[in-house]
């Protein structure tokens, strides 16, 4: 305990400069590159059609934040209700396949085919059968390209405690639920965090892709496939900024979700 | 050491593997009785049937034919009644519990109210020196104070039975030897004071903890012969160097070499 108490009241400044330490170089890479490119739109005289200076994004952005936060919160929740009912049928099905090894043996490979297959491609279609402008058709991409990784992913976690760890159960005359909830269920939970990173950054690309082919007028994807269409790339700039600034946000909040629920992973 | 009733008895077990190069028998008639607070240790070289005889015990596996009796039920009923504690040569603990947590495992299985559990625990965890690391999870802990965690969860429940397959095979042998007379302390401390069914490779080990040891010889796994080790206790670190250790271990070495030649 002594050592576990000495670390935790001494790491607090250690830990703010490990932080610092592991954010500057990514940090600092970022303000290059957005420097270069600064330039080179400067320096070349690049035409606004073409490629507009980050600090005309930003400057556009400016000008009407409310608006495009507000159009980006439409297609980003489109992406969160996807990525949930997504996320959630791939759990319950994984749970199926290990009380009943059979579907996994059909369905495990069939859904790492699946993963590794553009999914995207379905929207247009998914546009016919729930309506090109409903965000249903949206919802049912992102559930999609959701559902596969987190399948495969979670399934791979509940199987993978050790013969050890399982024979021990059965020593305590454990019964099956118990074995899932104490040992497979906990064991699959970094598997599952690390479903989520990866569903985070899919579903905010499939939300905004599926509105590529169709939706409301005030959605991010419509808007920015309108104003690249005109030739206004500032505008449609600064909305791909906005999608940026969604997609982050739901990865950092998994992020955290992710040390909040395994804190036997912290500090190793 | 005397004992009265057998709490394991073996009768003509033998086991048989189905194999692509056709079945392997991995117990062959072996008739082996245990007395009730025994320490029973089972040596041999790799593939004499040592894990597959405590495995039988434990319900973990069948046997091909003859009849495992435990406290006079069937070895799955006694596991179904909870009569066995397990550690294996990993420690097994949930990384994602406390080491208490890990302690308290089985008796949350079996519904013991909270408040019962972790007084428990706690006092197994201060028996086996690691009341101070209650909190902590398991990698941060060392191999050797890991193993002493299973330990202390195998006893939780205060089986009867304890199955152990070379708990201590993983540790360097200072830890080893260290462990060995903290587990005979654990044992002796222990009440009512389990059977212990204890696999090893090491021969020093088998002699020092054992009341007996069962030597056995592979292809197929058989009893060889059984040393009756009449070292007094409580065994401390000076009885590794009394004379009549020495002659133990000289005994189960010859035994051993018996299987050799015997091939």
């Amino acid at each position: 305990m002594q050592a576990t108490t000495v670390s935790r009241s001494v790491d607090v400044p250690a830990r703010v400069s490990s932080w610092l330490r592991d954010v500057w170089p990514p940090l600092l890479t970022f303000v290059v590159v957005i420097a270069l490119w600064e330039g080179a739109v400067r320096l070349f005289q690049i035409p606004l059609y073409l490629l507009p200076a980050p600090s005309q994004i930003l400057e556009t952005f400016l000008a009407r934040p409310g608006y495009l936060l507000r159009i980006g919160l439409l297609t980003f929740t489109n992406a969160l209700v996807g990525c949930a009912i997504g996320v959630t049928l791939g759990c319950l099905v994984a749970a199926l396949c290990v009380r009943w090894r059979v579907v996994a043996d059909g369905l495990v490979p069939l859904a790492v085919a699946a993963s590794a297959v553009p999914i995207i491609a379905l929207s247009p279609l998914m546009g016919i059968w729930l309506g090109s402008i409903s965000p249903a058709s949206k919802i049912a991409v992102v559930a999609v390209m959701t559902f596969f990784p987190t399948l495969v992913s979670v399934y791979s976690g509940l199987v993978s405690p050790r013969a050890d760890a399982l024979l021990l159960m059965r020593s305590y005359a454990a019964p099956q639920r118990v074995v899932f909830s104490h040992l497979r269920a906990p064991a699959a939970l970094p598997f599952l965090f690390s479903a989520l990173r990866v569903c985070a950054t899919l579903s905010m690309i499939g939300a905004v892709v599926a509105e590529f082919f169709g939706g409301p007028q005030n959605a991010l994807g419509v808007y920015i496939k309108t104003q690249a269409g005109i030739l206004r790339t500032r505008e449609a700039w600064a909305a791909i900024l906005v999608a940026c600034l969604y997609g982050l946000a739901f990865y950092v909040a998994v992020v955290l979700a992710e040390r909040a629920a395994m804190p036997w992973k912290r500090g190793r | 050491m005397m004992h009265t009733a057998p709490i394991i008895e073996f009768d003509r077990v033998s086991k048989v593997y189905p194999s692509g190069g056709g079945p392997v028998t991995a117990l062959h008639d072996v008739t082996l009785s245990i007395a009730a607070g025994e320490f029973i240790a089972l040596i041999g070289p790799s593939g004499c049937g040592k894990s597959t005889l405590m495995r039988l015990i434990g319900d973990l596996e069948q046997p091909s034919a003859g009849t495992v009796r435990v406290k006079a039920k069937t070895p799955e009923q006694a596991r179904r009644d909870r009569d066995y504690g397990i550690v294996f040569q990993a420690p097994v603990l949930y990384e994602w519990r406390t080491v208490r947590k890990n302690v308290e495992l089985p008796l949350e299985i079996m519904g013991r109210p909270a408040e019962q559990r972790r007084e428990r625990a706690m006092s197994l965890l201060r028996m086996v020196g690691l009341g101070d690391f209650a909190q902590a999870y398991p990698h941060q802990l060392s191999g050797g104070m890991q193993q002493r965690a299973a330990i202390a969860r195998a006893l939780s429940f205060s089986p009867s039975i304890l199955l152990m397959d070379e708990p201590f095979g993983a540790l360097d042998e200072i830890t080893r030897e260290r462990m060995q007379v903290e587990l005979l302390s654990i044992w002796a401390e222990s009440e009512p004071r389990p059977t212990v069914i204890f696999v090893t490779h090491s021969i020093p080990e088998a002699v020092f903890l054992a009341d007996r040891v069962v030597v056995m010889s592979p292809r197929p796994g058989r009893v060889q012969r059984i040393v009756t080790i009449d070292l007094p206790r409580p065994r401390v670190f000076e009885t590794r160097e009394a004379p009549r250790f020495f002659s133990l271990v000289t005994e189960v070495r010859e035994a051993l070499r018996a299987v050799d030649n015997g091939r």
